[in-house]
C-alpha cells in the first residue's frame, strides 16, 4: 500500500514548474536568451542521457521520463550567460550528465551536483564565454544570431552586475556611490524565491537547506562588512545579486548530493553560504555558488557521519 | 634556497623520528594477517585445499604460497572475501579442488555400523560419538560437512543430509531491481 | 503530563471506514488446520494420533519449553492428518499441522477456572491458567502471555493497548465496543496478578464508541482510560510507553525491567476467559477489509481457512490481492486455503492492481523523518543492497520494528522493509555461521592438541617402561649376584665342615 504523496517523477516535474517565475523574470529583462538556452540544455540533456542509459543496458524511457536529466539541463542553462554560444550549454550539459551522473551509476548515485559540475567545468574551460552577459533586453532574432554565431553584435554584452560592482570596488570606487541599479537581478532572485517557497509549501524540499544557506550568506557578509567593509558589497546585496536564490532553493537542495540528516543539512547549508560569500569577496570568480556547492558536496559523507539523529532507546 | 633545504631536511628528520618511534611503540605482536585470513575460512577442516586444515592454508596464503580460490566450502563469496582482504584480484573457484556443495551434515545408518572407529579417527572436529565394536553416531551440531568420514567407512553407512531452510533460518529474497 | 505522542510515525486515514463496527459469528468450519510451530520455541509435539476423536478445547500438542503454550483443538471431531501444510508465513514454507475434521457437535471439554472469585486465587495459579489456555499476544506479536506475566515481578504500571493503530484493522475496536465488561474484568485480573498500582487503557481518539463503552463499565479507581492522538505506530509497545509515561525503554531492554507490563486488549479478554472459565484460546476476532468487499469483523475458530472466512463477506468476483495482517505490517499471500492462527488479526482483500514501478533512492530523507525509532532507513537500505551487514549494524539495523512507515512515504516506492528483513535474516545467518565456525576451529585445535598429547604420553610411557625394564634387569643381576654370594658362602661353610670332619 502506498501513500498518495508525490512520487519521485512528480517531484522533479514540480521543481521544473517552480522555476518558471524566475525564468520569466529573466526573460522580461534580458529577452529570449534564457529560453533558447533552456531549450538547448533540455534537448542535449535528454539526448546524452538516452545514449548513456542505453549503453549501460538500462531502461531508457523510465530514465528520461523522471525529469532529472531535464532538470539538470534547465538549471545549467539558467546559470550560464543567456547569450553564450550554443555549444557552451551543449558541452556543459554533456559533461554534467556523463561525468556528474551516468558514470557514477545514474540517478541517486552521484556525489556531486551535476549541474554545478558542468558549470565549474565550463567556467574553467571557457572563461570568456562564461563571463559575457547581456546588459539589455534582446529580441528573439538577436539572440538566435548571437548564440548560433551568425552575427556578432557589439555593445550588447558585458559583465554581470555582481561582477561589475566587484570590479568597481577593486578599482577604488566608494561603496556609497554605487547604486544598486540592477533591478533586473533583484527581480530574478525574487522570482526564484517565490518558486522556492512554493516548493517548501508542497513539501518537495525541506526548509533546512535554504534557510541555512541564506543564514550563512548573511552571517558571513555581516562579518565582512564589519571587518572589511570598504572593499566589499553591503550585506543585503548578497541576497539579491547573482544566483543566490536559485542556488539556495534549487541547486543546494538537490537531495542526491546534499547532506541527508536534518542537523547535517543545516551545517551543509550554512557552510555553503559562508563559502559563497568568501569566494565572492576574496576569490577570483564573480559568483561563488558552483564551487561552494562542489566543495560542500565533498564534505557530505563526513557531515552525515557525525550528525546522525538520536535513535530511540539508545543514549 | 638555503632556507628551503633546511626546512625540508628538518621536516624529514622529525617525521622520520616520529615514524620510527611509532613503528616500535605500536608494533603489533604476532601475525594478525593469518588470523584475519583464518577468520574468513569456513573451518570445515576438510583438506580439499591440499593443506591439512584451515590454519595451514591461512598461513600459506599469508606467505603467498597458495591461491585464494582453493577452498570449495567457502564458495565464491569466500574467495572474493579473501581477495578483498589481501588486496588482490578475485579468482573464480578452482574446480580441481572440488565443487561447492550446499550446506549439509552427515549421519550414520546405525543398522549397518560395525564399530570400526575409522570415522571417529578421520573426523577433524571430533563430531562422532562411539568406540571400538560399539555403534557410532554423528553429533549433528558439530558436523561441518567436510565429508572426510565418508570414504573411510568400510560398509558405506555414512550419508549426506542437506540443511534445508526452516521458518527461523529462512532468508527472504532481496526486493527486485530498480528500473533504469 | 507527557504530551502523549512520539516523534515520527505517519497519520493515515482509515482507507475502508465503516459506519458501525459489528462482529459476526462465523459458522463452525468443516475442518481446521492447526500449525504446531508457534512464534517462538521448538515445534510442539502432538499428544493425539490420526484417528483420535478430540473435543473442543482439548490439548492436542505441547512442548517441554517453559516459554511455550500448548495447542488446543478449536472444534470437536476426528484428527484426520498430522502432516506438512502451508502456513501463513512470508517464507511460504510448509510446517507440520494437525488437521481435524469437524463432527458438527462442537462438544467442549470440561473446564473449571476460578470463577468470579479470582481474587482469592494466588498469582502463580492464575499464570498457570493463562499458560494452559494457550494465551499469546493477540495484537500480532504472538508472544506467550504467561512468560510476560512471570517476568513482571516488580510491576507498578499496567498498560492495556487498545490503540489499534494500524489503519483498517478494527478487531480490537469491535471487542471493546461489544465486550467491555470482560475487558475491564480482564484488566482487574491482570492488576491482581501483577500487583500493579494502576492500569492505563490507551485508545486512539478515532475510536470514540469504544472509549465511551469502556468508560461506562469501568468502576475501578485503579483503571484509567487515556485517549492518544491517532497516529500509526502509537501501538508499538515501547513507543506507547514513551507516549503515556515518558519513559524510554533502552534498546534491547524490556518493559518489565522498568516495572511496566503491556498487554493487548484482545489478549486481556482472552486472559479473562482463561482465568474465569479456564477456557482455552480456540477462536478470535478477525477483520476482513479491502476495496473488494464491505469490511466486517468475524469471530472465527482458529484453523479456519481464509477462504471460508472471506466467503462470509460480500466479496466481488474479480481477481484479488490478499494480505494477512495490516496494510503496513502484513504479508502478501497467494493461497487462501491457509488457516488463520492466533495472530491473524486482519485479512485484506483488494482488487488486483499492479505495483507502482520502483525508482532509485534520491536521498530525500523523508524516510528518516517518519521513522519512529529515529533510524536512517536510507543508509540501511544502501548497505543492505550491498550486503554489507556490518555497516547495517552500525546504523542500528536490529532496532528497526519493521513498521513500514518508511516504505509508505518513499517517493521512489522502494520496498525498504523488504531490504531490512533480508538484512536481518542475513545477519542472523552470519552470526550463527560465525559461532559455528569458531566452535569448529576450537574443536579442531583441541583435536590436534589431543593427538599430540596422546603421542607424547605414549612416548613417555614407553620410555618409562624401558627404564623400568633396565632397572629390573639391573636389580635381577644384583639379586643374582647376592644369590651367588650366598651359595658361595654356603659352599664355603660346607667345605669347611667337610674338612673339619675329615
Amino acid at each position: 500500500m502506498h501513500n498518495t504523496g508525490l512520487s519521485t517523477n512528480q517531484m522533479m516535474r514540480q521543481v521544473i514548474y517552480a522555476l518558471v517565475l524566475g525564468v520569466s523574470a529573466s526573460y522580461v529583462f534580458f529577452g529570449w536568451g534564457v529560453v533558447i538556452q533552456i531549450l538547448l540544455g533540455t534537448i542535449s540533456a535528454l539526448a546524452v542521457e538516452t545514449v548513456f542509459v542505453a549503453m549501460r543496458g538500462r531502461q531508457v524511457l523510465a530514465s528520461i521520463s523522471d525529469g532529472s536529466a531535464a532538470l539538470t539541463g534547465i538549471l545549467l542553462a539558467i546559470s550560464i550567460p543567456a547569450i553564450a554560444p550554443w555549444w557552451v550549454v551543449v558541452v556543459g550539459v554533456a559533461f554534467a550528465i556523463i561525468f556528474g551522473k551516468q558514470l557514477y551509476g545514474g540517478l541517486g548515485n552521484n556525489p556531486f551536483n551535476p549541474a554545478m559540475l558542468g558549470y565549474a567545468f565550463l567556467l574553467i574551460s571557457y572563461p570568456l564565454q562564461m563571463t559575457t552577459w547581456p546588459v539589455d533586453f534582446l529580441s528573439f532574432s538577436q539572440v538566435v544570431d548571437e548564440v548560433f554565431n551568425l552575427v556578432n553584435f557589439d555593445g550588447i554584452s558585458g559583465a554581470t552586475r555582481l561582477d561589475d560592482v566587484k570590479t568597481s570596488l577593486s578599482l577604488g570606487s566608494d561603496i556609497a556611490t554605487l547604486q544598486v541599479r540592477s533591478i533586473s537581478q533583484a527581480w530574478i532572485n525574487i522570482g526564484f524565491l517565490v518558486g522556492g517557497i512554493y516548493l517548501l509549501a508542497r513539501k518537495i524540499i525541506f526548509w533546512h537547506i535554504p534557510v541555512a544557506v541564506l543564514s550563512g550568506i548573511l552571517m558571513m557578509a555581516l562579518l565582512i562588512s564589519v571587518f572589511d567593509s570598504q572593499q566589499h558589497l553591503p550585506v543585503q546585496n548578497h541576497l539579491i545579486l547573482g544566483g543566490t536564490m536559485l542556488g539556495a532553493f534549487f541547486i543546494a537542495t538537490d537531495p542526491v548530493s546534499a547532506s541527508t540528516t536534518p542537523k547535517g543539512r543545516l551545517i551543509y547549508g550554512f557552510l555553503m553560504g559562508v563559502l559563497i560569500v568568501i569566494i565572492r569577496a576574496y576569490g577570483g570568480y564573480p559568483d561563488g555558488i558552483a564551487f561552494a556547492v562542489l566543495l560542500m558536496n565533498m564534505m557530505v559523507p563526513l557531515i552525515d557521519q557525525y550528525t546522525q539523529p538520536k535513535v530511540f532507546g539508545r543514549s | 634556497m638555503i632556507e628551503s633545504i633546511v626546512i625540508f631536511s628538518s621536516l624529514a628528520l622529525i617525521l622520520g623520528l616520529v615514524l620510527g618511534y611509532a613503528a616500535i611503540r605500536f608494533k603489533v605482536k604476532g601475525n594478525p594477517l593469518v588470523d584475519q585470513i583464518d577468520a574468513i575460512l569456513p573451518q570445515t577442516q576438510c583438506g580439499q585445499c591440499d593443506f591439512p586444515g584451515c590454519r595451514p592454508y591461512a598461513e600459506a596464503l599469508a606467505k603467498g604460497e597458495a591461491q585464494i580460490n582453493q577452498c570449495p566450502p567457502g564458495g565464491q563469496e569466500g574467495a572474493d572475501a579473501l581477495a578483498e582482504l589481501l588486496g588482490v584480484e578475485t579468482l573464480v573457484l578452482n574446480e580441481e579442488h572440488g565443487e561447492t556443495k550446499p550446506d549439509h551434515v552427515v549421519y550414520v545408518d546405525e543398522k549397518l555400523c560395525i564399530g570400526c572407529t575409522l570415522c571417529i579417527q578421520a573426523c577433524p572436529v571430533d563430531a562422532f560419538v562411539g568406540a571400538s565394536k560399539v555403534m557410532t553416531t554423528v553429533i549433528e551440531k558439530e558436523c561441518t560437512g567436510c565429508d572426510l568420514c565418508i570414504p573411510v567407512c568400510p560398509v558405506d553407512c555414512i550419508y549426506i543430509r542437506e540443511i534445508k531452510p526452516t521458518l527461523s533460518t529462512f532468508i527472504p529474497n532481496i526486493p527486485g531491481e530498480v528500473h533504469a | 503530563m507527557p504530551d502523549q505522542t512520539f516523534s515520527g510515525g505517519v497519520v493515515i486515514a482509515n482507507p475502508y471506514p465503516v459506519a458501525q463496527v459489528k462482529i459476526i459469528q462465523a459458522p463452525l468450519p468443516n475442518q481446521v488446520i492447526l500449525p504446531l510451530q508457534q512464534r517462538i520455541g521448538a515445534e510442539a509435539k502432538p499428544c493425539v494420533k490420526v484417528g483420535d476423536r478430540v473435543l473442543t478445547g482439548q490439548m492436542i500438542a505441547q512442548t517441554q519449553d517453559q516459554f511455550c503454550v500448548p495447542i488446543h483443538a478449536s472444534i470437536s471431531g476426528t484428527v484426520k492428518a498430522i502432516d506438512k501444510q502451508i502456513i501463513p508465513h512470508k517464507s511460504g514454507l510448509k510446517s507440520t499441522c494437525i488437521r481435524i475434521e469437524s463432527d458438527g457437535q462442537d462438544e467442549w471439554v470440561e473446564t473449571k477456572g476460578c470463577g468470579s472469585d479470582f481474587l482469592h486465587c494466588d498469582r502463580q495459579t492464575l499464570i498457570d491458567y493463562v499458560q494452559r489456555s494457550g494465551i499469546v499476544g493477540l495484537g500480532g506479536a504472538g508472544f506467550p502471555s504467561h512468560t510476560k506475566l512471570n517476568k513482571a515481578t516488580d510491576c507498578h504500571t499496567l498498560i492495556i493497548n487498545g490503540t489499534e493503530c494500524e489503519p483498517g484493522v478494527m478487531c480490537d475496536d469491535a471487542l471493546m465496543q461489544h465486550h467491555p465488561r470482560e475487558v475491564i474484568r480482564g484488566v482487574e485480573i491482570l492488576l491482581h496478578i501483577t500487583g500493579a498500582k494502576r492500569a492505563i487503557i490507551a485508545i486512539e481518539d478515532d475510536k470514540q464508541e469504544a472509549y465511551q463503552s469502556l468508560l461506562m463499565f469501568n468502576h475501578s479507581d485503579l483503571i484509567s482510560l487515556v485517549q492518544l492522538p491517532t497516529k500509526y505506530t502509537s501501538g508499538a509497545e515501547k513507543l506507547l510507553i514513551k507516549a503515556l509515561l515518558d519513559i524510554e525503554i533502552p534498546s534491547g531492554g524490556f518493559a518489565a525491567d522498568k516495572g511496566i507490563l503491556c498487554q493487548n486488549v484482545s489478549s486481556t479478554k482472552a486472559i479473562f476467559d482463561a482465568v474465569i472459565d479456564q477456557r482455552p484460546l480456540v477462536s478470535r476476532i478477525v477483520t476482513i477489509t479491502g476495496n473488494a468487499l464491505t469490511p466486517i469483523n468475524v469471530e472465527a475458530r482458529l484453523g479456519t481457512s481464509f477462504e471460508q472466512i472471506i466467503s462470509l463477506t460480500d466479496v466481488n468476483q474479480q481477481a484479488h490481492d490478499y494480505r494477512m495482517g495490516g496494510m503496513m505490517m502484513g504479508i502478501d499471500i497467494e493461497n487462501t486455503q491457509m488457516p488463520i492462527c492466533k495472530i491473524t488479526n486482519c485479512i485484506f482483500v483488494n482488487n488486483k492492481k499492479p505495483k507502482p514501478p520502483t525508482k532509485e533512492c534520491i536521498r530525500c530523507n523523508t524516510c528518516n523523518t517518519v521513522c519512529p525509532i529515529g533510524l536512517l532507513p536510507q543508509q540501511i537500505y544502501w548497505h543492505a543492497k550491498g550486503e554489507n551487514i556490518e555497516k547495517c549494524m552500525d546504523y542500528n539495523l536490529l532496532d528497526c520494528i519493521e513498521c513500514a512507515c518508511c516504505s509508505y512515504v518513499c517517493p521512489s516506492h522502494i520496498d525498504l522493509v523488504g531490504y531490512f528483513s533480508f538484512a536481518k535474516a542475513l545477519h542472523k545467518k552470519q552470526a550463527t555461521d560465525q559461532f559455528k565456525t569458531d566452535i569448529a576451529r576450537d574443536r579442531f585445535e583441541f583435536r590436534e592438541y589431543r593427538l599430540e598429547r596422546n603421542k607424547q604420553e605414549r612416548a613417555q610411557m614407553m620410555a618409562e617402561k624401558k627404564q623400568a625394564l633396565k632397572d629390573k634387569m639391573a636389580k635381577d643381576k644384583e639379586q643374582g649376584q647376592v644369590q651367588k654370594d650366598k651359595i658361595a658362602q654356603a659352599m664355603a661353610r660346607v667345605n669347611k665342615t667337610k674338612e673339619k670332619n675329615a
